[in-house]
């Protein structure tokens, strides 16, 4: 069953690109097959954080249901003991968008060198802490809020928005929050400038950027984690 | 809070799907009969709508079935599905109210065509029976938990699809060939397609009558077939435990 949900999801989305793109065909320079490649690998990022850091997501439940607070009596992180609570991992969509990054990478004509032997899984990875950082960010606004709902599912789709199209067609100054506040434009839009070949428009940086998405990724997972424990030192409980 | 995290996530889409038709239109050639400021209107105005018509009135019945409390319900001397419709219809005035500043908003964006009288009766119109078609279509979907308790996915599978064959997220208009002649005969197009497409006057006023008959020709397939499904759930209604 979940199977078949993440194939739709991912499949609405890039079937409503395609039908858009049959009608025109360029979006500031890059093509329907240009956009897939950019697609799927925002989805392997994005799958990989969803199979391994799953549970973060549900920090506000064990905020609002006092089960949360054990994780602060025990002599280990509370990050830690969040991210290995006992889970059931299903792979499925990691299986899913790696098999259609696959299917992009030959449908763009990417060139599959070392370069991108090497570089695709760390980008993957990359993406997937940038991911976490999002993820871990909202969870430490439960510490206040206790419900969180409607913001989780706000940000998931806006993120899922934002990392559609190159980011060339947003003004100036959103293009600067997506490559430097919140660097979703590292999670595809720059690597996929680089193996594209693409001359990288939105902010005339070298497409060599793409590279450093690992990097990035480290770089605001720490600066999330310092806001989680700003918010743990916050933290009150919620009596029950 | 949460309406404050709603409208701000609107006013993101909206400016979203401004830099999005901006940037198509200006490297491609335009459709014929969908300008830019016409493809602009159509996608704010389906934002709108979905504030409406993403309210999902009747989930009470898949709550109610999982709490077993439904069994109450059917005991008391009222009608049932009336009393999920009015439920339903409370939080859709509740979220209508959002329309107003959301659309106060997306103004400061987006300039938004403003159709004759006429045309906004029209639209208004086909609205109510969208919102007739997509009530039913919900209700159907609940039901469905009467035979396996737990439906979320299935639903949720079941919105997406809809968003897209709908017309929700383009206009059914860019479907090529075959597959546009297939999404304008499914159910589907009653719900966003047809009042949006009145709205921005691809549907001229010589067929606003085929039209809004065609989505009411959908909802009262759908009200026969929510009547029948209704009869032969509460007839098996299975508690458990509660």
């Amino acid at each position: 069953m979940w199977f078949v949900f993440t194939i739709v999801y991912h499949g609405v989305a890039l079937g409503a690109l395609y039908v858009t793109m049959r009608q025109f065909p360029s979006m500031n320079g890059w093509d329907f097959r240009e956009m897939f490649f950019l697609y799927a690998l925002w989805m392997a990022g994005h799958e990989l954080h969803n199979t391994l850091f799953f549970t973060v997501v549900s920090v506000p439940e064990y905020v609002r249901e006092g089960r949360f607070d054990r994780f602060l009596v025990r002599p280990l992180d509370a990050l830690f003991q969040m991210l290995t609570v006992p889970q059931q991992i299903v792979p499925d969509g990691l299986i899913l968008a790696i098999a259609t990054l696959a299917a992009a990478t030959v449908a763009a004509n990417v060139r599959v060198d070392w370069i991108f032997v090497i570089f695709v899984p760390l980008v993957i990875a990359g993406g997937a802490l940038i991911d976490l950082g999002i993820s871990l960010a909202v969870a430490t606004c439960s510490f206040w809020f206790i419900r969180i709902d409607t913001l989780r599912w706000v940000v998931m789709s806006l993120e899922q928005d934002f990392t559609r199209y190159p980011i060339s067609i947003y003004t100036r100054g959103v293009r600067i929050v997506l490559a430097f506040i919140l660097p979703f434009a590292f999670m595809n839009y720059f690597p996929a400038t680089f193996f594209l070949q693409k001359a990288e428009t939105g902010l005339h940086l070298s497409p060599a950027v793409g590279l450093l998405t690992p990097a990035i990724g480290l770089a605001w997972l720490g600066a999330a984690y310092a806001f989680w424990l700003v918010g743990l030192h916050h933290y009150q409980g919620t009596g029950s | 809070m949460e309406v404050l995290t709603e409208i701000g996530s609107l006013i993101l889409r909206v400016y979203i799907l401004r830099a999005l038709w901006t940037a198509l239109y200006a490297q491609n050639a335009a459709p014929l009969n969908l300008p830019l400021h016409s493809m602009i209107t159509y996608a704010t105005v389906a934002m709108l709508m979905s504030l409406i018509l993403e309210v999902d009135g009747t989930r009470l019945i898949r709550e109610k079935l999982r709490e077993g409390t439904i069994a109450a319900d059917l005991m008391k001397p009222i009608s049932v599905p009336l009393y999920f419709f009015s439920d339903g219809a409370g939080q859709t005035l509740l979220h209508a109210l959002l329309v107003v500043p959301s659309l106060l908003f997306a103004l400061l964006l987006v300039r938004i065509d403003v159709p004759s009288p006429a045309v906004f009766a029209a639209f208004l119109l086909a609205l109510a029976v969208g919102y007739g078609v997509n009530f039913f279509l919900n209700f159907l979907m609940n039901c469905v938990a009467f035979w396996t308790l737990e439906t979320f996915a299935a639903q949720l599978i079941v919105r997406w699809v809809s968003d897209l064959l709908s017309g929700q997220i383009i206009p059914l208009t860019l479907f090529p060939g075959v597959l546009g002649r297939i999404v304008f005969a499914l159910p589907f197009a009653a719900i966003y397609s047809t009042p949006l497409l009145i709205y921005v006057g691809v549907i001229p006023s010589s067929q606003w009558a085929a039209s809004i008959g065609a989505q009411l020709a959908w909802l009262a397939l759908f009200a026969v077939l929510s009547v029948l499904v209704w009869r032969a759930a509460s007839s098996r209604i299975v508690i458990q435990g509660g």
